[in-house]
C-alpha cells in the first residue's frame, strides 16, 4: 500500500511539478511595473510629440536658485549681500574664485544637463517624425530645443571660456571630447542659431498658444545677436537685431516698474522669459523659483504675512551714484529697493548729501524695506510687491517670471553693434534705438551717441538682471570699472574656475589645468 | 526540537529497558530553572545500566546502594552522584555552554555542530532575551565575530547589520541580510517579537548559505520560533519588563558666552547685529552685560526621558501525535524626542504540528503582527543642533506667532526661524504596519527514516498605512508653514513562497549521507497608493481625511506598483565518514525577474577534518578539534533593478498660468548583470579543559565581482549604477569561551574579535571612481577601501603675519592667521587637486565584544561590552556652514576656536569657519569613530521556592556607558556620514520572568 502511495506520490510530484514550473520560470520574462520604457512609446502618437518639447521647457524653468547668481554677481552693477553666509559667493563678488565651491559646480551642471535634455528631447521628437508626425513641427521642436541649448552655451562659454559642447545625448560621449576655443563656442552658437531660425514661429513668444511663451525665431536671432557681439562681428549682430525690431512684433512695456512684477508676464517687450505660476490660487499646485535669495530680510510688507527674503543681491552704491548722476528717477527706483541705513550711507557722501525727496525705504507699492545688517540695498527687479501675490501665498516673489532677454536689450545692443560699425538696418539709427529706451524711462532724447553712451545706457537699463553689465566690460577690456569698491579686477579674473569634480571626472579639463598651472607658474618665474 | 531528538536518539542507540535489582532509587531530573528534563539517561555507573527519565522528568532505577548514578542530557554536563544509601536523589543538570550535539538549522534541514564544515554562529534565546530591545538584531550587538550592529536610537527602528564587510556599494540596494524566519525570507525583522524567538543563527560563509544562492550575499540570519515539543505538558510562562530611556552622551553645543563670542569674532556684520538684536529683544546677561540673557541648551528642550516596555505570555506543550505553541505579546517603546514618537507591537502567534498518520506528518505557523508608530520629525534633531543659545524657546513679544508664541531666529536677524520646537509641535507622523506570515506544510514519509518529502507554501502580507499630518504654524515671515497637509499612503506587500524539499538519509557502515533536492517559488509584489490634502476647514484628528481637504493638489497624488519572480532548484549532498571526515556541497540555480540577466549558478563545496578523532592524535586537554575549509559563490539580487533602458518621467510647466504636462527622457540608465561573491573561509573549531574553554577561529576572503558602482556621470552631475568593479573584504574572526565553576559560584568569560579589510581591487579599467557629494569628496581608490573620505591634510594654523608671509601658497590664496595651513603634499608650491589623500574609511578596521557572567547560588550578574575601533565619521553637521553660516557649533570646536597667536593649532578663527579655504573637505570634517561601550548590565535573582512557580526577578542596565572622543551625538553612523541621527538612548529595566 505504502508503496504504490511512494510512487503515486512521486510521480504526481513530478508532473505537477514540471507544469507549474515551467509556468513559473515563464514569470521570470514579465516586464517591470509602473516604468515606461522610451521604446516602449508609441511614436505614431503625433498628438503627443509635444510632450518631449514641454518637458524641455519644464527642465528649462526648474533652474536652481543658486545657478544665475553665482554666473552673474561680477559686474560692477550689483554686490553680494553680506560677508560671511555663503562666503564663498562673496568671493566671486571679488574675483576669488575656489574651484571647490559647490555654487560654481552646480551652475555647470546645471547647465550641462539641461543641454544634454534638449538633446534627449531632439532624439524623442526625431522619433516621432520617423513614425509620420507633422514633419514641420517636429522640425521647429527640435530648433527650440537648439535655441536653449544655445542660452545655456552662451553662458558657459562667457564664463567658463574653453567649454566641451556636446554633440549628443549621452553624457559620456564627452569623455573623449576635446574642448573648444572661446571664439569657436561663440560661433557655433551663431551657426546653430542661422540654422534653425527659419524653422522656429516668427511669432513674438507671448502669442504663441501650443506653448504660450514659448522660444521663437526672435529668441534665436536674439541669442545669435549677443554672441555675435562677443565676437565683435558687429554687421551681423545689427543684422539679427534689425531683423528682431523689423519684424514690429515687439514693443517696450510702457510702464518700466510693472514690467518686473506680474503685468509684466509674456508683455511684448520679453523675448525670453522662465515661467513660474501659482495658477491663480491660493494654495495647491505652484511652480516657483527661489526669490528669496534676492530679497531684503526682515521687511514690513503692505499685506502682513508675506514672505521675506535673505538679502544676497545687493544693487551697488556704484550703480546708484551713476543713476543719480544721470537725473534718473524710473530705473533707479525700479532696480533698488532702499533701506535707511543705504539712505543714511550714500548721504555721508557729500556730493549725494541731498537725495531726491522720492527716494524712502517704501517701495512704490507700499511694502517698508527695513535696515538689515548684510546688506544696504535690495534688489528692485526680483522683488514682487506684496500686493501682487495672490492672497493665500506667502512665499516672497511666488508667481512671478524671470525675464533672460528683453527687447530693450536688443534696442541697446544693435545701438552698440551700430556705433561700432554695423550697417544700419530698417533705416533706425544707433541714437533712435536708444531714444526709444530713454524716453520709456522718463528721460529726454539724444541727438547723438557714443560707444561709451550706449554702455552708459545699458548700464542704467539693464543693472542687475543677467550679467549684461560684466559682459559689457570684458568685452571692451574695461577692467578699470571692475576695480570699485575696494576689490581689484585683473585680466586673469575673467573666467570661473572648472569645478573640481568635472576637473575629476574629466581628463580633457584636468590636462587644460594643468597647461594653465605650467603656464603661469612659468611666467612668474 | 532539541529534547525531542535526543529522546529518539536514546532510543534508538541504547534502548535499555533495565529490570529492577537491588535498591531501587527514584527522582527527579531538573534543568538549572527547575524543568524537568524529558529523557534523560540515568546509568550506574558500575553495571552500565540504566534507565530514561519519563515525561515528568522521574526514574527509578535499581542499584547497588554503594553505586553510582551516572546522569547524561545531551547539551548538559554529565553529572555523577553516589547513591549512599538514598532511596530517592533529585538532580539537577547544569547547561552545557557549547555543546558539540547541538543542532544548528542550515536551510531546507538542519546539522550538528561537530559536523559543520562552514562558519555559523548560533545565538540563544535567553542571551538575546538580556538586552531589552525591540529588534533581535540589535541584541546581537558584540555577540557575533564579523558581524557588525550599527544601532539606531530611533523607537522601533532596525540597526543596520553588516556581516563581514561590505560586498556591495552602499546606496546601490538594500545591504540588509537575508532573514528566513521558519523557512521564509524577509527583508527586516522588526516585526518579531524577540521573546518569540527559539534560536537565531548567523550563517557567515558564502558556503553555509549559498543554499540560498542569489538572496544569501549579504549573509544569512535563520530564525526559528518557539515550538511545542510532543509528550510534553502545558508550559505556561510570562515574560516582561518595564524600563525608562534616557539619551545618552548628549552633544555638548555652544552656550550663550560662547556663541556670543563666536559671532562678534566672525568678522560679519550680521551676525554682530544678530547678538544685538538679541539683548535689545530678549535682554542682558545679569552676570555677563556684554551678552544675550538667553542661554538655551536646545537638546534640553527637545529631549526627554521615556518609557518601554515588553510583556509576552506564552503556553507550549504537546500529546503523542501533535505538538502546540502559541503566544501573545505586547511591547510599547516611547522615544525620546518630546514628541507625539512611540513604537507599539502586538503580536500574536500559533504553531502546530501533527502526525496525521504514519506516513504524514502536517503542520502550519501563523504570527500575526500589528505595529504602530509615531515617527520623529527629525528636522527637530537638526534644527536644535543649529539654533542660537542667545534665543529662549517662548517669546511672548511675538504676538504674531501662531499657534504658540516660540521665537524666531528671524526676529533678531537670522534668515530662519532655527526653532526646533515647532517642528515637534505641528507634525503627527502615524503609520500602522500590519504583517500576517502564514505557513502550512505537508511532508511525506516516502521510505520511513530515510526518504521524505516535504512541501511549503507560505504567504506573508504586509500592509503599511501611514499617515503623515504637517500642520501649518507662523513663527515670522520665513519660519512659517502655510498650509496644514496631510499625506496618505497605503502601500501593501506579498510574497508568496512555495518549497518542495526532497531529503534522503542514511547511514551504512562508517559512512553517513543526507542528499537533499528541492525547488522554490517565490512571487513578490507590492502596490502603493498616495495623496496629500491641503488645510481641513475643521481641524481636529478625526477630519484628516483627504476628502475633508480643501485642496488636493494633482501633483501630489500616484501611485507605484511592482511585481517580481524567482524560481530556484537546488541541492546539498552531506557526507561524513568515522565522523572524521566531512564533505558538504550545496548548488543552486537561481532565476529572478528583476535583471537583464535572468539565470545564475550557485554552488559551494566545504571539508571537514575532525583530528580530535585520529588514532594518532594524543592531546589529553584538547577535546575536540576539527578544521575546516569552504569555497562558494553567491549572488547579489539585492541591488535594486536596473531599468536597462532609456526612461521616460511626465513633468509638468506653467506656460501663461495654466498647467501642462509633457515628459522628459533619461539620456543615461543602467543596465546590470549579477554581483557574484566568491568566498574562501578556513577555520578552527576546538574544545578543551573538559569542554571548558571552547574557541572558533576563522579567516575569510570574499571577493565580490561585479560589483554594481554607482559612476557619476561626466559634465552633468548625477550618476548611474554600473558593473564597474571588484571589491574584497577579508579578515580574522575569533571567537573564545571560558565557562566553569568553583562550588557553588558559577562564572563565565567570553570574547570575540573581528578584523576588516575592505579593498576595492579592481574598477574595471580605471583608477578611481568618485562618490559622496561635490562639497565632501569621497573616492573609491584602487587598492583602498570603499567610498573613502578624500581631500586635503590640516597642517595646523598660520599663527601670524609672518608665517603667512612665509608660505607661498597663504599669499596667493589671501590666507590670513588663523586659517588653516594644508600640506602640500607634492610640494609644487601649490595647494590644488592634487594635495588631496585618502583621508580615512568609514568601515572599521576591527570590532570586538567582551562577555563577563557570574552565578552564585540564585543570583546572576552579567556584563557585556561591544567597540570597533579604526572607522572615520564625516562630521557634516559642522560641514553644514558651507551653505548657512549663522547656526550654533559644538561647544568643543566654540571654546578652541583660534582667536590670536598661539590660541589653537586645531581649529581655527571663527571668521575662518566661514571662508571657503578653511571649508575644504579636509581631516578636520573626518574624525574617529572609535568607541567602547558597555552594552549591558543584568543582575538577576532566581526564586525557588515551595509552591511558587520558577521565578526570575532582573535589573537591566542596556548601554549605560559610552567612551569616545566623536564631536558629535553617536559615534554609530552606518555610511560615516554624520548629518542628522537619533541619540541612542541608555535603557534602565525591571524584569520579570514566571514559568507555571
Amino acid at each position: 500500500m505504502k508503496n504504490i502511495f511512494t510512487y503515486f506520490a512521486l510521480g504526481f510530484g513530478l508532473f505537477v511539478g514540471n507544469v507549474l514550473f515551467t509556468s513559473c520560470e515563464d514569470k521570470l520574462d514579465e516586464p517591470a511595473e509602473n516604468q515606461v520604457t522610451s521604446s516602449e512609446i508609441d511614436y505614431s502618437q503625433s498628438q503627443n510629440m509635444i510632450q518631449p518639447i514641454l518637458g524641455l521647457y519644464s527642465k528649462t524653468y526648474a533652474i536652481g536658485w543658486e545657478v544665475l547668481p553665482c554666473l552673474n554677481v561680477r559686474g560692477d552693477d550689483v554686490n553680494h549681500g553680506g560677508e560671511g553666509d555663503q562666503q564663498a559667493f562673496a568671493d566671486i563678488d571679488n574675483y576669488i574664485y575656489d574651484n571647490n565651491f559647490w555654487m560654481i559646480n552646480s551652475a555647470w551642471e546645471a547647465q550641462y544637463r539641461n543641454i544634454i535634455t534638449s538633446y534627449a528631447t531632439k532624439d524623442q521628437l526625431e522619433a516621432y517624425k520617423e513614425a509620420g508626425a507633422d514633419a514641420s513641427k517636429a522640425d521647429q521642436y527640435m530648433a527650440e530645443s537648439d535655441v536653449i541649448k544655445a542660452w545655456y552655451l552662451l553662458s558657459l562659454v562667457r564664463n567658463f571660456n574653453k567649454i566641451l559642447i556636446p554633440k549628443a545625448s549621452d553624457p559620456s560621449l564627452m569623455l573623449n571630447q576635446s574642448l573648444v576655443s572661446q571664439t569657436d563656442g561663440y560661433q557655433y552658437i551663431v551657426d546653430e542659431m542661422e540654422r534653425v531660425e527659419d524653422q522656429l514661429p516668427a511669432v513674438r513668444p507671448g502669442e504663441r498658444t501650443d506653448i504660450p511663451g514659448g522660444v521663437t525665431r526672435y529668441t534665436a536671432l536674439a541669442i545669435e545677436m549677443l554672441a555675435n557681439l562677443e565676437l565683435n562681428n558687429w554687421d551681423a549682430a545689427a543684422k539679427n537685431a534689425g531683423d528682431i525690431i523689423g519684424s514690429n512684433k515687439f514693443e517696450l512695456m510702457s510702464d518700466y516698474y510693472q514690467l518686473f512684477k506680474t503685468p509684466g508676464k509674456l508683455c511684448k517687450e520679453n523675448i525670453f522669459e522662465l515661467q513660474y505660476s501659482d495658477f491663480g490660487t491660493g494654495s495647491g499646485d505652484n511652480k516657483s523659483h527661489l526669490w528669496a535669495f534676492y530679497g531684503p530680510q526682515g521687511w514690513t510688507p503692505k499685506i502682513t504675512g508675506a514672505g521675506s527674503g535673505w538679502g544676497f543681491w545687493e544693487p551697488s552704491e556704484k550703480y546708484i551714484k551713476f543713476m543719480l548722476d544721470r537725473g534718473e528717477k524710473t530705473r533707479l527706483q525700479t532696480t533698488v529697493l532702499f533701506t535707511n541705513r543705504g539712505i543714511a550711507d550714500l548721504e555721508t557722501d557729500s556730493k549725494y548729501a541731498t537725495l531726491p525727496s522720492w527716494i524712502s525705504n517704501t517701495t512704490p507699492s507700499g511694502d517698508v524695506i527695513n535696515d538689515y545688517a548684510r546688506a544696504l540695498f535690495a534688489s528692485g527687479k526680483h522683488y514682487l510687491p506684496s500686493d501682487q501675490l495672490i492672497s493665500g501665498r506667502t512665499e516672497y516673489g511666488s508667481n512671478k517670471n524671470f525675464t533672460m532677454i528683453r527687447y530693450a536689450e536688443v534696442l541697446l545692443s544693435y545701438a552698440e553693434a551700430v556705433v561700432n560699425g554695423g550697417a544700419i538696418q530698417n533705416g533706425m539709427s544707433a541714437v533712435d534705438a536708444v531714444n526709444i529706451v530713454r524716453t520709456r524711462a522718463g528721460l529726454s532724447k539724444l541727438t547723438s551717441v557714443t560707444l561709451d553712451d550706449v554702455l552708459n545706457e545699458k548700464f542704467a537699463e539693464l543693472a542687475c538682471e543677467q550679467g549684461q553689465r560684466f559682459w559689457d566690460l570684458l568685452r571692451y577690456k574695461k577692467y578699470n570699472e571692475l576695480s570699485y569698491d575696494g576689490r581689484t579686477f585683473t585680466v586673469d579674473k575673467e573666467f570661473l574656475p572648472y569645478p573640481l569634480k568635472q576637473i575629476d571626472s574629466l581628463p580633457v579639463l584636468a590636462k587644460e589645468v594643468a597647461a594653465e598651472t605650467a603656464a603661469t607658474q612659468k611666467s612668474a618665474q | 526540537m532539541r529534547k525531542l531528538i535526543s529522546l529518539f536518539f536514546l532510543l534508538f542507540v541504547f534502548g535499555i529497558w533495565v529490570q529492577a535489582q537491588s535498591t531501587m532509587v527514584g527522582g527527579v531530573i531538573l534543568d538549572e530553572s527547575g524543568e524537568p528534563i524529558i529523557g534523560a539517561t540515568v546509568l550506574s555507573k558500575e553495571s552500565h545500566k540504566g534507565t530514561i527519565t519519563d515525561f515528568d522528568g522521574k526514574y527509578q532505577l535499581s542499584i547497588e546502594p554503594t553505586g553510582t548514578l551516572v546522569v547524561s542530557y545531551m547539551g548538559f554536563i554529565t553529572k555523577e552522584v553516589a547513591v549512599k544509601n538514598q532511596t530517592t536523589i533529585n538532580i539537577t543538570l547544569q547547561e552545557d555552554s557549547k555543546s558539540l550535539d547541538e543542532v544548528v538549522v542550515i536551510g531546507y534541514g538542519s546539522m550538528k555542530t561537530k559536523d559543520l564544515t562552514s562558519s555559523i554562529t548560533t545565538v540563544k534565546s535567553d542571551e538575546i532575551l538580556k538586552n531589552p530591545n525591540a529588534n533581535v538584531m540589535q541584541s546581537l550587538q558584540g555577540k557575533v565575530a564579523g558581524m557588525q550592529i550599527i544601532s539606531s536610537g530611533a523607537p522601533g527602528a532596525s540597526p543596520t547589520v553588516r556581516i563581514r564587510g561590505i560586498g556591495s556599494y552602499p546606496g546601490s540596494g538594500n545591504t540588509n541580510p537575508l532573514y528566513v524566519v521558519d523557512g521564509v525570507f524577509y527583508d527586516t525583522i522588526d516585526f518579531l517579537n524577540p521573546n518569540d524567538i527559539a534560536s537565531t543563527s548567523v550563517l557567515k560563509d558564502a558556503s553555509a548559505s549559498a543554499i540560498y544562492g542569489v538572496r544569501a550575499a549579504n549573509g544569512v540570519v535563520l530564525i526559528e520560533t518557539k515550538s511545542g515539543h510532543k509528550n510534553e505538558k502545558a508550559k505556561i510562562e510570562y515574560n516582561g519588563y518595564y524600563g525608562v530611556q534616557v539619551a545618552q552622551n548628549v552633544l555638548k553645543m555652544a552656550n550663550s558666552q560662547q556663541y556670543t563670542n563666536y559671532m562678534l569674532q566672525s568678522g560679519s556684520a550680521a551676525n554682530i547685529q544678530s547678538v544685538e538684536d538679541a539683548m535689545l529683544r530678549f535682554g542682558r546677561s545679569r552676570v555677563d552685560a556684554s551678552i544675550p540673557a538667553p542661554n538655551t541648551n536646545w537638546y534640553d528642550e527637545i529631549l526627554r526621558t521615556a518609557e518601554t516596555q515588553n510583556h509576552a505570555i506564552s503556553i507550549s506543550g504537546g500529546t503523542d501525535k501533535a505538538a502546540y505553541a502559541l503566544g501573545g505579546s505586547y511591547f510599547s517603546q516611547d522615544g525620546i524626542l518630546d514628541m507625539e514618537n512611540d513604537f507599539e507591537r502586538i503580536n500574536l502567534r500559533a504553531k502546530l504540528d501533527f502526525d496525521a498518520n504514519e506516513w504524514l506528518k502536517v503542520g502550519g505557523n501563523v504570527i500575526i503582527s500589528n505595529i504602530k508608530a509615531h515617527g520623529a520629525n527629525n528636522s527637530a534633531f537638526q534644527v536644535a543642533y543649529f539654533a542660537p543659545p542667545i534665543m529662549p524657546v517662548m517669546d511672548p513679544t511675538n504676538t504674531e506667532a501662531t499657534p504658540t508664541a516660540y521665537s524666531s531666529a528671524e526676529t533678531i536677524g537670522f534668515r530662519d526661524g532655527k526653532n526646533p520646537m515647532v517642528y515637534m509641535d505641528n507634525t503627527n507622523n502615524l503609520s500602522e504596519t500590519k504583517k500576517n506570515l502564514v505557513t502550512f506544510y505537508a511532508k511525506f514519509n516516502l521510505i520511513p527514516e530515510k526518504l521524505t518529502f516535504k512541501t511549503t507554501f507560505s504567504d506573508n502580507f504586509t500592509s503599511v498605512n501611514s499617515r503623515n499630518v504637517n500642520k501649518a504654524y507662523y513663527l515670522s515671515p520665513n519660519a512659517q508653514r502655510k498650509d496644514d497637509s496631510v499625506t496618505k499612503n497605503f502601500s501593501k506587500y506579498e510574497n508568496k513562497t512555495w518549497d518542495n524539499v526532497l531529503t534522503y538519509k542514511d547511514q551504512f557502515g562508517d559512512h553517513s549521507l543526507t542528499a537533499m533536492l528541492g525547488t522554490s517559488f517565490q512571487d513578490n509584489s507590492y502596490s502603493g497608493l498616495w495623496a496629500e490634502g491641503l488645510n481641513f476647514p475643521i481641524d481636529s484628528q478625526q477630519t484628516w481625511y483627504i476628502s475633508q481637504a480643501e485642496d488636493v493638489p494633482s501633483q501630489s497624488v500616484g501611485d507605484d506598483g511592482l511585481h517580481q519572480y524567482a524560481m530556484s532548484y537546488f541541492g546539498r549532498v552531506n557526507y561524513s565518514y568515522k565522523n572524521r571526515y566531512m564533505l558538504y556541497g550545496t548548488v543552486r540555480r537561481d532565476g529572478t525577474s528583476k535583471y537583464q540577466e535572468k539565470w545564475g549558478i550557485f554552488p559551494t563545496i566545504g571539508l571537514g577534518w575532525v583530528i580530535s578523532e585520529e588514532n594518532f592524535f594524543d592531546v589529553p586537554q584538547i577535546d575536540f578539534l576539527k578544521i575546516r575549509a569552504s569555497y562558494g559563490k553567491l549572488g547579489n539580487n539585492s541591488v535594486a533593478a536596473s531599468s536597462g533602458s532609456n526612461t521616460t518621467t511626465v513633468e509638468t510647466v506653467a506656460l501663461n498660468d495654466q498647467l501642462y504636462s509633457g515628459t522628459t527622457t533619461s539620456s543615461t540608465y543602467s543596465e546590470l548583470e549579477w554581483e557574484e561573491i566568491y568566498e574562501t573561509n578556513i577555520g578552527i573549531t576546538a574544545q578543551a579543559f573538559d569542554s571548558r574553554l571552547s574557541a572558533d577561529m576563522d579567516y575569510y576572503k570574499r571577493k565580490t565581482d561585479n560589483a554594481v558602482i554607482y559612476v557619476n556621470n561626466p559634465l552633468i552631475g548625477g550618476s548611474v549604477r554600473k558593473n564597474a568593479g571588484t571589491i574584497e573584504n577579508s579578515g580574522f574572526e575569533v571567537a573564545l569561551s571560558w565557562q566553569d565553576k568553583i562550588g557553588d559560584f558559577n562564572y563565565g568569560v567570553s570574547g570575540n574579535i573581528a578584523t576588516l579589510k575592505n579593498e576595492v581591487t579592481s574598477l574595471y579599467g580605471q583608477q578611481y571612481l568618485d562618490g559622496g557629494s561635490a562639497e565632501f569628496r569621497q573616492r573609491t581608490i584602487l587598492g583602498e577601501s570603499l567610498l573613502a573620505f578624500y581631500g586635503w591634510k590640516t597642517d595646523g594654523v598660520y599663527q601670524n603675519a609672518q608665517e603667512i608671509a612665509d608660505d607661498p601658497i597663504a599669499v596667493a590664496n589671501q590666507l590670513e592667521p588663523g586659517d588653516y595651513r594644508f600640506k602640500d603634499v607634492n610640494n609644487d608650491g601649490v595647494l590644488d587637486s592634487e594635495d588631496r589623500v585618502v583621508l580615512g574609511s568609514f568601515m572599521p578596521d576591527f570590532t570586538y565584544g567582551l562577555n563577563f557572567n557570574v552565578a552564585y547560588k540564585q543570583w546572576e550578574l552579567s556584563v557585556s561590552t561591544y567597540g570597533q575601533s579604526g572607522n572615520k565619521i564625516l562630521n557634516r553637521k559642522r560641514g553644514e556652514i558651507i551653505w548657512t553660516n549663522d547656526g550654533n557649533i559644538d561647544a568643543d570646536l566654540a571654546s578652541n576656536l583660534w582667536h590670536g597667536e598661539g590660541t589653537s593649532n586645531k581649529y581655527v578663527s571663527a571668521a575662518g569657519l566661514s571662508k571657503s579655504w578653511n571649508q575644504k573637505m579636509s581631516d578636520y570634517f573626518v574624525e574617529s569613530g572609535d568607541f567602547f561601550r558597555i552594552q549591558n548590565i543584568q543582575l538577576a535573582y532566581n526564586v525557588h521556592a515551595a509552591n511558587w512557580p520558577v521565578m526570575r526577578i532582573s535589573l537591566t542596565a542596556e548601554k549605560p556607558f559610552t567612551f569616545t572622543n566623536y564631536n558629535g551625538f553617536n559615534p554609530e553612523v552606518a555610511d560615516g556620514i554624520d548629518n542628522q541621527t537619533y541619540p541612542i538612548a541608555s535603557t534602565y529595566t525591571l524584569g520579570l520572568n514566571i514559568k507555571f
